[in-house]
């Protein structure tokens, strides 16, 4: 174990004590803050139009049980119908509403007349003007019934369940591709970096274990991607607010007891054990750093398509899938979120994925005794 | 005199790529690198292995640092055998060659700890061989630089350094002194023979004559993979110098091709 400690601590110096690492690691979670923040901002601001506006409205043939309403909600102006839709095309005039002469008459009679409301959607008022027209037409047109018309909370769901259905969609998601792309930060410089130096050979003359290198370059490379993913994390849990516009809010966090969050946290760190250890094994086999990058991309894909996975079981997922490393964490993670998790699935994805990554070191080991693997030009 | 190193019947081969049989013009789809090869170091001596290029110098010390496994044919060092104790044998010899690389983010002071760490070496017995050997080669001033930014001289120096940081009983060094000036050159040879006099078996893969003139007892001369010769410098340089007793062999078992 002295060993092990021994090369945990040289990892440990090696990123520290470089700027360049611990910035190149802690960066993406500031990053995806900022660009998150400014995405949501952007969007929430996207046809957004001041509540108190009064559109203006030309009406042609305004019938006369209309008068009333628009007359009301619009400044109305005149005009012939030509010469607003000009207006309407250069922005001039919100919306252009034409009824056919006979409207009232036709209603009566039980036939269909069709207004024509000319609006202008790359403009945000006057497609502001055309939902408001479209919208007080619609309940001349729904005499018979109306659908959800009065006060009512119509929608049952509370605010915890919705917040639960979202965050337990995102997190296993995010989290996957936030954390595999920690550890391809990490684990190609480390393992393929040093084969490719030559400083791993200065190692392997060493008579220490090398299975015990492994599990010191195991341990360490998942505290740097811990970090990097925790940052990233907490990059993403801030922005949210703004990105999601109100549906996830800043209190989002305290729904979720501490013992829960412990549950994520816990399988957080197996899955990054399993993705910082299959990293491994393929930069151990990559010649370069380079190789090591084109060779993980693909698992790292699959990686994140696992993360996906639990979005699609709508119900509670059979226990034995909890127990697939990795699929199960996903699931695991979506459990947590939604409430759902029972004790034996959270200890099963947790196991599976430290028996996955011992298996893996146990592995790399091997490989670091392989003079094919750790000698080939 | 108490054998240190025996090397019985060592052999290896490699499998040549497409390209290489291609560039070498033959059909062959192995290399054998290193054909048979035995021989036996005492303690206290320096045993030169003198060859040219391609000769399996470098393949057969690799093999005695335990890097790489012969196909057929063991050796032992100090009674262990590279292939069944490897790890007695990593702690029992240093292997200084530049396929070993150190960090370059590192300063010599830490990379020193770290491999005497790694070897187990006692905390207050490393602290004073670092003290020793630091001020020995002059490194005491650059203890703090890091190791990339030293010069080539100062870096061999600290592999040197480093790679000896037990105390082992078997040196192995792979040209040691390519790359270097005369002055650095010189230091590196004062200390081989200085490990000579501390009893120390030192196995010095060359192809300098000078060099092996110089700090030899006994000289191997391995051609294609083979232990052409071997003999005490003494017995070799009676007739004629060692350079035009290595062309007499060498045109002798290659026939004059280069």
């Amino acid at each position: 174990m002295k060993n092990v400690l021994t090369i945990i601590k040289k990892e440990f110096n090696r990123f520290f004590k470089d700027r360049r690492m611990v910035i190149t690691v802690l960066l993406p979670g500031l990053l995806i803050y900022a660009l998150y923040s400014l995405m949501g901002t952007a969007m929430s601001d996207l046809g957004k139009v001041d509540e108190d506006y009064k559109p203006t409205v030309c009406v042609v043939n305004l019938p006369e049980m209309l008068s009333e309403p628009f007359g009301a909600a619009f400044e109305l102006t005149e005009g012939t119908a030509e010469e607003c839709k000009t207006k309407v095309e250069e922005g001039a005039l919100d919306t252009l509403v034409v009824f056919p002469e006979n409207f009232t008459a036709e209603l009566a009679e039980g036939r269909t007349p069709e207004v024509k409301v000319y609006y202008n959607s790359a403009k945000d008022n006057s497609y502001f003007a055309f939902s408001m027209v479209s919208g007080m037409l619609d309940a001349v047109n729904k005499t018979a019934f109306t659908v959800n018309s009065s006060q009512d909370k119509f929608d049952l769901a509370n605010e915890k369940d919705m917040t639960a259905q979202i965050t337990s969609m995102l997190v296993p998601m995010l989290m996957f591709a936030l954390l595999s792309s920690a550890c391809m930060a990490v684990a190609p410089e480390s393992i393929a970096g040093e084969k490719e130096r030559g400083t791993m050979a200065t190692m392997l003359i060493t008579p220490v274990n090398r299975v015990e290198i492994a599990l010191g370059k195991i341990i360490s490379l998942t505290c740097f991607a811990m970090l990097s993913g925790i940052s990233s994390f907490l990059g993403v849990m801030f922005s949210l607010p703004k990105l999601m516009g109100g549906v996830i809010t800043a209190e989002t966090a305290a729904l979720y007891s501490v013992g829960d969050w412990f549950m994520v946290l816990a399988v957080i760190i197996s899955v990054v054990l399993v993705i910082i250890s299959a990293f491994a094994v393929l930069s151990a086999y990559a010649k370069s750093v380079k190789e090591a990058g084109s060779i993980i991309t693909p698992l790292m894909m699959v990686i994140i398509l696992l993360g996906m996975v639990s979005m699609f079981f709508s119900s509670v997922p059979p226990l034995g899938l909890y127990a697939v490393p990795l699929l199960g964490s996903g699931l695991a993670m979506s459990s947590i979120m939604s409430f759902t998790i029972t004790p034996a699935a959270i200890i099963l994805s947790v196991l599976s994925n430290l028996v996955t990554a011992a298996l893996l070191v146990v592995l790399l080991g091997f490989m670091f005794k392989s003079e094919k693997i750790m000698f080939k030009k | 005199m108490q054998e240190i190193l025996v090397a019985n019947n060592l052999r290896k081969s490699f499998k040549l790529s497409a390209k290489q049989r291609k560039l070498e013009k033959t059909d062959v789809a192995v290399k054998e690198a290193v054909k048979d090869l035995s021989f036996t170091a005492y303690k206290g001596e320096i045993f030169g292995l003198l060859g040219p290029n391609g000769a399996g110098k470098t393949t057969t010390l690799r093999m005695l640092a335990t890097l790489i496994k012969p196909d057929s044919g063991d050796a032992l060092i100090e009674g262990k055998s590279i292939l069944a104790d490897c790890n007695d044998v990593r702690r029992r010899i240093g292997f200084l060659t530049s396929e070993l690389k150190l960090e370059d983010f590192f300063t010599p002071d830490y990379l020193f700890d770290f491999f005497g760490s790694l070897y187990g070496v006692d905390k207050t017995e490393l602290s004073n061989r670092k003290r020793t050997l630091f001020s020995r080669f002059g490194i005491d001033r650059f203890a703090e630089v890091k190791f990339g930014n030293l010069s080539t001289g100062m870096k061999q120096k600290v592999s040197l350094v480093v790679s000896i940081v037990h105390d082992p009983e078997l040196v192995i060094f792979d040209e040691p002194t390519n790359g270097l000036d005369v002055i650095t050159a010189k230091v590196v040879t004062d200390f081989l023979e200085e490990l000579r006099r501390d009893g120390k078996t030192i196995i010095l893969s060359t192809h300098i004559f000078s060099l092996v003139e110089k700090l030899c007892d006994r000289v191997g001369i391995i051609i294609d993979g083979r232990m052409i010769k071997l003999d005490t410098l003494e017995n070799l340089t009676r007739d004629a110098n060692l350079e035009e007793t290595f062309f007499a062999i060498y045109n002798e078992v290659t026939g004059g091709r280069l």
